[in-house]
């Protein structure tokens, strides 16, 4: 008795080790998961009553049940079963740690719980006592490891409880002597696949192998519309409480020479996968209430980088913070967005680099001479690349003036118009702000800063604790990314903005104009844009493609098996039932999953003589019970024929062992 | 029926029997448990074996532990049936003609290589094993009960013999022999003043009547239908073989039946399982297969073919009854 506590106890904090690890993944779920480490103990109360086997099917059938309410109260609106499939894709696609929403934890707990039926389960055998835990422990951690890649556990520590902890088990528990072979293997391989995640924090993501859930939502780009707000002037977009911070609408980051165009898949707020670029080194939280009063569209006003909506259906696109309502905004609607600004001293961009390897945010298709030639020719002094965005903000802004009337677009055309068009020409050097923000966009991106266009709204000030927008506000605004600091905002139409100080920049200038002169056109109308200027709206509302049926059929081996091994168990309760012969039965079926099916014209004393005692004294009761003209039927027989079972299972190789509760052939036995 | 109280009363007895008759022959216990069977069952016993290994010994140490008579005829082919069976006299005392017993009127006759004796006087003794009556001039005598023959019949040096023909071999219930002693047994009866081959020293464990009640009792031993089905499928596995000219008949079968019912009875069962009939099928069926001529040039034994059909023939599966 002495003994199987001690065992429990180690089993128990093994798994503990294990499932807090694993609740590193979460945000704050180290309760549940700590938990959830017992419930094996379940499955040993109810295996007093149902054969073992029976027990852990149980328990993981009230595990998965609960999993799967839990999957509907969270998503009340969606069909639960699809949540539940869903929820091991949505958590590796979830933002690092995890958050602690019922969704997310569904998956860690079952693997938990279905660890820890295992192992306390398998502790009350003796073959596989210490096997099947090291197995658990290990397979807990490389979970771990996948889930936060090896941030876990970077120095290696929990690791090493493991082992010492794995090691104690089979110096204190297990004194038969040399550890098992197979035990041997897989704790080798077990340590192998630890080390591979121990070792190099560098490589391995496997949100990368995961389709995210997200969604294709083809949304028109808000860009064009900036011209008829300008016209619309005075009505009432929005209101809003909370900090003087730009409201965001859109964020425009592909540009295909004729136009710009937004992100196309969202996922849902808050388990989607960090953005593509880091978010910079000093940021800020704001917060802000916002009710609609008269925008539409699907766009969703935000701030920053959202990381909180008060709408369930609201959905982000990560790498730019996009969002979206998929059903449209409406008059009244009223929610709270909180987001991550980021708020880079003046000082810090001075020196500060820019990624490379970002051709995304770096692409410009067939891009005209006469662009990639005057961003050249304005950056040609420019020493940082801080130093290039500051100086042709101020290339853009000169001599051109803003004016609601303009032609729209932000086709190159468009743009070398906007900027070389000679005096008179319609939209030669005036513009909406999209002018002003595509042309620095592409001229950005030509002297390889990563750029991208955001459109939305001017700060304005409070009036009675509330800020009204009006469709007069509405703007657009480049952004350049610096590494380290995160995504700054320019102004070409004023200068202002919300990016660096005006003082700094004009520091900049002033030592840049000593050397500066102003770049002229080399030739204007003579150089025939590259691409022809196309509708822009053309991309408009194409209907959103119908969600992917799951592939419900990689189940079928899981339900097979499942299927199997109920087939077997009845047929193992039917014959416990049956008495004697259904004891010769059950050992007749594992002679035959071992392989070693006696001859059928071998009788029954000959076939248990082979086992040892067990197996002769169990031939002598099976023969009464077979022939004799009132048998008595043998309480012991079930007992015997156990042992016998016993030495049968360890005559068979390793792989008719692992097939041995599913194998379907004693099914087919006459 | 018969209960497992009798059934272990049976069993003590035939141990004791057992063990009195190792005494006088070493390390043959199988051989003499079936001689036993054979007692019990009713039948005859016919020993194929070499001279000097034993099979006087057996059958005179049996008869001494059952505390019957027992009576020797050496057959030589100038035997005649009356000197087996016995003959009428006349007395000149009373003046009347009076029948004098031959040594068939015992419990155990053992007739010494049977096979050099001329086939009128074998069919004398196969007469009396099979009716258990010499008529003489028209009298019935009956033989003691129980009467058991042990035959024995030399195998090899055949010049001038008689082989006994198959229909006649049908008659002995068991054929068996005795063979060598293992190398500790062998020592053991070589060892001076070893008590092996005593006659004498054999105790008297039982009585005839003893015997012969059991005997009936025996025959009400628990069989079950699968049992009989399996040992009918043997019948047809012997007869279906293509190396045999002539399988089992149903009479071997019967035999088969009642030897098993008494095998199983000395192994302490008061029912017949399959393994009893595969134990004693060789020595109850062995001889009554006759080979086709090809497989007697090509060697085959009929014990080999014997073994060959019981391991084609599934057993009976255990099931609930």
């Amino acid at each position: 008795m002495k003994r199987e506590a001690v065992k429990f106890a180690w089993v128990s904090a093994l798994l503990l080790v294990g499932a807090l690890q694993l609740a590193q993944a979460w945000d704050g779920a180290f309760v549940y998961f700590g938990l959830a480490a017992f419930s094996g103990f379940l499955a040993l109360l109810l295996k007093r009553f149902v054969p073992a086997g029976l027990a852990a099917l149980a328990v993981m059938v009230v595990a998965m049940a609960g999993g799967f309410l839990m999957a509907k109260g969270a998503s009340p609106d969606r069909d639960p079963t699809w949540v539940l499939l869903d929820t091991v894709p949505r958590l590796l696609t979830a933002a690092r740690p995890a958050p602690a929403t019922p969704e997310l934890l569904v998956p860690g707990l079952l693997l938990i719980i279905g660890i820890s039926t295992g192992a306390v389960l398998s502790v009350t055998r003796r073959g596989t006592a210490l096997f099947v835990p090291a197995l658990g422990a290990a397979t807990l951690y490389v979970a771990a490891a996948l889930l936060t890649t090896g941030r876990a556990d970077s120095y290696g520590l929990v690791a090493l409880t493991m082992v010492v902890v794995l090691a104690l088990g089979w110096l204190i528990i297990d004194r038969r002597g040399p550890v098992v072979p197979p035990a041997v293997l897989a704790t080798a391989l077990a340590a192998l696949t630890l080390l591979t995640f121990v070792l190099p924090a560098n490589g391995f993501e496997p949100r990368k192998l995961v389709t995210p859930p997200v969604t294709d939502i083809a949304i028109s780009n808000p860009l064009p519309q900036l011209a008829s707000w300008a016209a619309q002037g005075e009505t009432e977009l929005f209101r809003m409480r909370g900090p003087e911070v730009p409201v965001r609408l859109v964020t425009l980051s592909r540009y295909s020479g004729a136009s710009w165009e937004a992100a196309s898949t969202y996922g849902p707020l808050g388990v989607v996968d960090a953005p593509d670029l880091p978010l910079g080194g000093k940021v800020q939280d704001a917060s802000v209430d916002l009710q609609i009063t008269g925008l539409q569209g699907e766009w969703l006003p935000g701030v920053g980088k959202p990381q909180a909506v008060s709408l369930s259906n609201a959905m982000v696109d990560p790498d730019t913070g996009s969002l979206v309502v998929a059903d449209g905004l409406r008059t009244g609607l009223s929610y709270t967005v909180r987001g991550v600004v980021e708020t880079p001293a003046d000082n810090d961009l001075a020196e500060a680099q820019v990624p490379v390897d970002v051709t995304k945010y770096t692409a410009l298709p067939r891009l005209p001479f006469t662009l990639a030639d005057y961003a050249r020719q304005a950056t040609q002094n420019a020493r940082t690349p801080y130093e290039k965005a500051v100086a042709l903000e101020q290339v853009v802004r000169l001599n051109r003036r803003p004016d609601a009337e303009a032609p729209v677009g932000s086709s190159y055309a468009r743009l070398e118009t906007f900027l070389f068009g000679a005096e008179g020409e319609s939209g030669a050097n005036a513009g909406t702000a999209e002018q002003f923000a595509s042309a620095y966009a592409v001229l950005a991106r030509a002297v390889g800063l990563p750029t991208r266009v955001v459109v939305g709204f001017q700060p304005v000030p409070e009036q009675n604790g509330e800020r009204i927008v009006r469709a007069a506000d509405a703007t657009a605004w480049p952004e350049v990314y610096f590494s380290g600091w995160g995504w700054v905002a320019f102004d070409p139409v004023s200068g202002n903005g919300s990016g660096p100080s005006a003082a700094s920049k004009r520091e900049v200038l002033n030592r840049l104009a000593s050397t500066t002169a102003k770049p002229t056109p080399t030739s204007l109308a003579s150089v025939p844009p590259l691409v022809q200027p196309s509708a822009v709206a053309g991309d408009a509302v194409a209907a959103p493609a119908a969600p992917k049926s799951f592939p419900f059929w990689v189940f079928t081996p899981v339900v097979l098996l499942v299927a199997l091994y109920v087939a077997r168990t009845s047929r193992r309760l039917r014959l416990r039932a049956a008495g004697p012969v259904g004891a010769w039965n059950e050992v007749l079926d594992a002679l035959q999953l071992a392989g070693l099916r006696p001859k059928p014209s071998r009788t029954v004393p000959d076939v248990g003589r082979e086992w040892g005692e067990a197996g002769a004294r169990l031939a002598v009761v099976v023969d009464e019970a077979a022939f004799a003209p009132r048998p008595a039927n043998d309480e012991q027989s079930w007992r015997l024929a156990r042992q016998v079972k016993k030495a049968v299972r360890r005559k068979a190789s390793w792989w008719r062992k692992l097939v041995w509760p599913v194998d379907p052939r004693p099914l087919f036995r006459r | 029926m018969i209960d497992t109280g009798e059934v272990s009363a049976f069993r003590d007895l035939h141990t004791r029997l057992g063990d009195a008759v190792e005494g006088a022959v070493r390390g043959k216990r199988d051989v003499v448990d079936l001689v036993l069977v054979a007692m019990f069952a009713g039948g005859h016993v016919l020993l194929e074996d070499v001279p000097g290994t034993g099979k006087t010994t057996l059958a005179r140490a049996v008869a001494g532990a059952l505390g019957g008579v027992s009576r020797r005829v050496q057959f030589t082919p100038d035997l005649l049936p009356s000197d087996v069976t016995g003959t009428s006299v006349y007395d000149p005392q009373t003046g009347q003609i009076r029948f004098r017993p031959g040594p068939v009127f015992a419990n155990i006759v053992l007739a010494d290589e049977i096979n050099r004796a001329a086939a009128k006087t074998q069919s004398a003794l196969l007469e009396v094993m099979e009716e258990r009556t010499v008529t003489i001039d028209g009298v019935g005598h009956s033989v003691p009960d129980p009467f058991l023959v042990v035959a024995t019949q030399n195998p090899i040096d055949l010049d001038g013999t008689y082989r006994l023909p198959e229909a006649q071999l049908d008659r002995f219930m068991l054929r068996t022999s005795i063979g060598y002693p293992s190398v500790e047994d062998e020592l053991d009866v070589l060892r001076p003043g070893s008590g092996a081959g005593r006659i004498a020293d054999v105790r008297t464990v039982s009585s005839p009547r003893e015997v012969s009640s059991f005997s009936a009792r025996l025959s009400l031993l628990h069989v079950a239908d699968p049992i009989l089905q399996y040992i009918s499928a043997l019948g047809t596995g012997t007869r279906s073989d293509e190396r045999l000219r002539l399988g089992t008949s149903t009479r071997g079968l019967r035999t088969l039946v009642r030897c098993a019912q008494v095998y199983a009875a000395s192994k302490g069962r008061h029912f017949v399982v399959p393994q009893d009939v595969q134990d004693i099928a060789d020595p109850v069926l062995a001889h009554r297969l006759v080979l086709t001529r090809e497989s007697v040039l090509s060697g085959v034994t009929t014990s080999e073919v014997l073994a060959d059909v019981l391991s084609r023939v599934p057993v009976p599966k255990p099931a609930a009854q």
